[in-house]
């Protein structure tokens, strides 16, 4: 399964984005949960806030699909 | 006149109703850039130390800062400031929306209030036209009815900044209502304007601000809009604002949960940022020039009653009038909300002290009888709108919170202290520290109080370990150097925090906008750092020292363990929190006394504070030698 991970701020530093400013494509094993994937490539699970996939609010439980778009928030940084 | 700023000041003393305009002075410019930087030269400069905050001598300080009202990342802020009655020390609270660009557009960089109305009016301004009114009719009514009222009268087009009965009634933590539901909520500005009988500013600004560098400063700003709106984060922000965070605050046990007894709120479910969406929302909301519009508007319906209107809630309203005072549904957070908005108080100190409240009267601190024949039950609406009523009314005990936790606890008795949960008498913010002290220490030594727009280190901590002690203090340091920049020049933090527009890309704005072609990031981190250390010896001269003694917590920090919840066994004793203080100390070039030392006092150009330290016999001496930078950047383990 191939998915682009976008993120931005704080998380970025973690994520390591290779396809553009915010962006990482990162391919996982099928039935893998956005936290093992988050896990595997070294974003730490608990500075996300909230994750989207193609745009739908979801959790850190998610089963990713290949070809998702996912969406990572850190938590408020400026509140 | 320098390019940037409106070009004018205001004096006004509200005991003779007189008027005095003068140029703003390019040299008080440059050095204090407006905003809490003007706020705080001026009250420490002009307050006698005997001063009583609620008294004629303070100063009602009133400026939007240099970027605000421009074209560039968001510069809609208005700094409203004074000595605070909550802590006898340098006060300052912003609030977003329009006013403060409307004061730029009609002239005005800075208004000074003093003395005391001998009946209630309000200022009008109308670009050149300024005037002291009667506005008796206004007084009494909320902060949105007053709104209200001044536009009908006056026109849509002006701006109001107003204040509702909690400040005419010189309730501490009373806020300065703007926009029908934005506040400039902390330090109890709002009390300090109800005690001058200033009911509101009203102001129409007409002209165009002067720009060195306009098409250059259009160049850049188009190329932030641009990026931005690419911006992952930009999305979901604009969706769910800063509410989504209560469920994140919790599962990482740093939720305050009934007055901060625990972390954790099992009900979080129904205060979260997706039932407002779901439920309240009716559209979002955005300040002068903003692109965010992270506001939310919302309307409340609740079982017999009729509907209200309000701006939120947001984080810290869903924290502190939520878990913390039992509320586990978004309309009960929502109703809460709106009647703190409407009364004039500040959300976050109310709910804290609603909360406080509460907790007296379920260990039988306060009784029914004292309440009226009511209760103070967690999570009733009932029971929190009549405390309100005592509050503001100033009504048998509702008289001792409205003075503040510390004159609550001291007519309560029982030992109320230690469930007051503040730092120099200003509310915790909605963070529990015990799971994060490297937040606890931002609260414990931040110049306003307990307040976490200083420093928030939450996700630092995680990543140095939510159990380590040492290695934070620097970081604290820097984060209160590099955060209330924003608010000196009067921009949102939010475009440097949430879509990674940097600070230097400010500095590059302010550079178009004033021509100061020489300014640089580290001129304003010094500012900063003068700012920190000029409230600082202000707080010792009003105070006394040594300033160590009003930095801790109540006890309930450093002697309960957190009982349940992702934090649950999380304690910090006092010698952690001497630790860090310690660490602070040095890192701040302060002495082990927590006074400021005549190192670092001269090295940022504060002679005045060194003679009247010294006078007072509160200078610090170093602990180490003085660090050439105070405070350091931290860079998460992926670097």
């Amino acid at each position: 399964m191939t998915v682009l991970i976008k993120a931005g701020g704080m998380l970025t530093d973690y994520l390591k984005p290779d396809v553009d400013a915010f962006t990482r494509r990162v391919e996982g094993p099928d039935g893998a949960t956005l936290r093992q994937l988050l896990e595997s490539i070294g974003v730490p699970p608990g500075h996300v806030a909230m994750a989207f996939a193609n745009g739908g609010l979801v959790t850190l439980g998610y089963t990713p699909r290949d070809g998702d778009v996912i969406t990572l928030r850190p938590p408020v940084q400026g509140g | 006149m320098v390019k940037g700023f409106g070009g004018s000041t205001l004096r006004i003393d509200l005991s003779t109703g007189t008027v005095a305009r003068a140029p703003l002075d390019p040299a008080f410019a440059r050095a204090w850039l407006g905003g809490r930087g003007f706020v705080a030269k001026v009250i420490y400069d002009e307050v006698p130390r005997g001063a009583d905050p609620l008294g004629p001598e303070n100063r009602l300080v009133v400026t939007p800062g240099v970027l605000s009202g421009h074209f560039a990342p968001s510069g809609s802020k208005c700094c409203f400031g004074a000595v605070s009655p909550l802590s006898n020390g340098h006060g300052d609270s912003t609030v977003g929306g329009h006013f403060g660009p409307e004061l730029k557009f009609a002239g005005y960089d800075l208004i000074v209030f003093t003395g005391i109305a001998p009946s209630p009016v309000y200022l009008f301004i109308d670009d050149d036209r300024v005037e002291l009114r009667d506005a008796s009719r206004y007084w009494g009514q909320g902060t949105m009815d007053a709104e209200k009222m001044f536009k009908e009268d006056l026109g849509e087009d002006f701006e109001i900044a107003c204040i509702g009965p909690a400040g005419e009634n010189l309730v501490t933590f009373a806020c300065i209502g703007h926009d029908y539901g934005r506040q400039a909520g902390r330090c109890g500005i709002g009390a300090v304007m109800g005690s001058k009988r200033l009911k509101a500013i009203a102001v129409r600004g007409t002209r165009a601000l002067a720009v060195h560098d306009l098409p250059a400063l259009k160049k850049s700003t188009m190329e932030i809009i641009k990026r931005t709106a690419q911006h992952p984060n930009m999305a979901p922000w604009q969706k769910y604002g800063t509410a989504m965070f209560v469920g994140w605050s919790n599962e990482h046990g740093v939720y305050p949960t009934h007055n901060f007894q625990t972390t954790y709120f099992e009900r979080f479910a129904g205060i979260d940022g997706q039932p407002l969406v779901d439920r309240l929302l009716v559209s979002n909301k955005a300040c002068f020039g903003c692109w965010m519009n992270c506001g939310k508007y919302s309307k409340v319906l609740l079982p017999g009653r009729e509907a209200v209107y309000v701006e939120g809630p947001e984080y810290e309203t869903g924290s502190l009038c939520g878990g913390n005072c039992g509320f586990d549904q978004i309309e009960q957070v929502a109703y809460v909300n709106w009647l703190c908005d409407r009364a004039g108080i500040d959300t976050m100190t109310g709910g804290g002290m609603a909360s406080f409240a509460m907790e007296c009267y379920e260990k039988g601190l306060i009784s029914r009888e004292q309440l009226e024949g009511h209760e103070m039950r967690w999570g009733s609406i009932e029971d929190f709108e009549h405390w309100v009523d005592m509050l503001v009314h100033r009504r048998g005990i509702g008289d001792a919170f409205a003075r503040g936790y510390a004159a609550a606890a001291a007519a309560i008795g029982g030992g109320a202290e230690r469930l007051t949960c503040q730092v120099k008498g200003q509310g915790m913010s909605g963070y529990d520290g015990r799971g994060a002290p490297a937040m606890l220490l931002s609260y414990m030594t931040a110049d306003i109080g307990a307040h976490h727009n200083r420093a928030w280190t939450i996700t630092m901590d995680e990543d140095l370990g939510k159990n380590v002690i040492r290695g934070k203090a620097k970081v604290v340091v820097y984060l209160q150097h590099i955060r209330p920049f924003f608010d000196t020049v009067s921009c949102c933090r939010l475009f440097w925090g949430e879509v990674d527009v940097t600070a230097e890309e400010h500095i590059d704005a302010l550079r178009m906008m004033t021509g100061w072609d020489d300014y640089t990031l580290d001129e304003a981190m010094r500012l900063s750092d003068r700012l920190w250390n000029l409230n600082r010896a202000h707080f010792l001269e009003r105070n006394g020292g040594p300033g160590r003694r009003f930095d801790y917590p109540n006890a309930r920090f450093y002697e309960e363990a957190v009982p349940s919840g992702p934090s649950e066994g999380a304690r910090l004793t006092m010698d952690d929190l001497d630790v860090m203080l310690d660490e602070y100390y040095v890192a701040r070039g302060w002495g082990k006394d927590g006074n400021p030392s005549r190192e670092v006092l001269l090295d940022l150009g504060l002679d005045a504070c060194v003679a009247n330290l010294e006078r007072a016999g509160l200078l610090g001496g170093l602990m180490e030698p003085l660090p050439p930078v105070r405070g350091e950047r931290y860079k998460p383990k992926a670097f």
